[in-house]
């Protein structure tokens, strides 16, 4: 027994089997923050159950970002900060970008507004009804996106 | 002139029960990492005043090594305790800290700071605080081996074990912390504290040296 194994074991548990265990909850969370029209609520829910699926990504991210440079290069930290910035900066917001298009095309076209706007009361039942019913596929449509995603951007 | 029998044993005596006493010290130090917060018994707490001891203790003859140089001379005695009464307290009381306090009583805190882990989430409180103390009592043994390993015998040896066991926390320990900081960061997200210190930790803990290295150069 040795407190190097302990800490190790213990991290391994945390991120490998229980975080993505409590993903599939935030997931099921979600739907209901959905159903009940907190709509500024259910997206946190929504990625923090997509984020507990991809710990040791994130943790191999950030392991990238800070080995860029030698270990005992003291501008080592700030190279860490500046890769992380430049991940954020041109990998996730051109991805959001992207979404926001689409969001701004639905919106434009004001046919789709009465039919898929959640914070229409008829459509958003419904639409939390089916998305109640279809947890686990959501669980396992945001596995695959993870499993997809091993391979990282390129 | 050479010292009287029983004073050299009554030194050989004190020598020998230098590792007991940094058992007995570790135990302390696991004790102390619950005390207050985690980084807090770390660095200048409890957790730390008793590694510091366990360190000294362990490496005693080195540091009384520096004795002739202030103009005390002070030669170890080596061999074993003459005196038979001496030499059993000193088997008896190594056997006590051993078999009692080492093997059943670290345990014991060990098991009832798993029980208070959990009675800490039940007040809402951190469950890890007591979790990594249950398993530094665990790991006693392995650590008192790892800070032996580390005494490289010269008279600066406890610096040496301080340094050894800096690079083993920075080098070894961190980047798997940086793992719970992951954890942390998520949960924090979800709980919609907080995220930045997570992320400004992780990255940290995975630069400690880097840090340390810049640190120096600014110096």
């Amino acid at each position: 027994m040795s407190f190097y194994n302990g800490l190790l074991n213990l991290t391994n548990w945390a991120g490998n089997v229980i975080m993505p265990t409590l993903g599939a909850l935030f997931i099921a969370f979600a739907v209901v923050q959905f159903a009940r029209g907190y709509h500024h609520l259910y997206s946190t829910w929504a990625y923090g159950g997509l984020m507990c699926l991809m710990v040791s990504g994130l943790l191999r991210m950030f392991e990238k970002f800070t080995g860029q440079l030698g270990w005992n290069n003291p501008d080592l930290y700030w190279n860490s900060l500046l890769n992380m910035v430049d991940w954020f900066a041109n990998v996730i917001l051109p991805v959001y970008a992207a979404m926001h298009v689409t969001v701004g095309a639905l919106k434009f076209g004001g046919l789709f507004e009465q039919q898929v706007h959640h914070q229409f009361n008829h459509t958003r039942h419904f639409l939390g009804a089916i998305l109640c019913l279809m947890a686990s596929g959501l669980l396992r449509l945001g596995e695959f996106f993870v499993a997809k995603g091993t391979a990282g951007v390129s | 002139m050479a010292p009287p029998q029983l004073i050299t044993d009554f030194m050989r005596l004190m020598l020998l029960l230098a590792p007991s006493a940094a058992v007995i010290c570790l135990v302390l130090a696991g004790l102390g990492l619950r005390q207050g917060s985690v980084p807090d018994a770390l660095v200048g707490g409890n957790f730390a005043k008793w590694m510091f001891w366990a360190i000294v203790f362990l490496t005693l003859p080195q540091l009384i090594s520096w004795f002739p140089s202030f103009g005390v001379p002070a030669s170890l005695p080596g061999g074993g305790i003459g005196t038979g009464w001496m030499a059993n307290l000193q088997s008896d009381l190594a056997n006590f800290v051993q078999n009692f306090v080492l093997s059943r009583l670290a345990t014991c805190f060990a098991a009832f700071f798993v029980l208070r882990a959990i009675l800490d989430t039940v007040q809402g409180g951190h469950p890890l605080p007591s979790i990594l103390g249950a398993m530094f009592l665990l790991a006693i043994q392995t650590t008192l081996n790892l800070i032996k390993g580390y005494n490289s015998g010269t008279s600066f040896a406890t610096a040496d074990v301080l340094d050894s066991l800096w690079n083993y926390v920075a080098g070894t320990l961190c980047p798997i912390a940086a793992g719970l900081a992951v954890i942390g960061g998520i949960w924090n997200f979800v709980s919609r504290r907080p995220v930045m210190p997570m992320i400004g930790a992780t990255l940290g803990l995975l630069t400690v040296s880097s840090v340390w290295k810049l640190i120096t150069a600014m110096m």
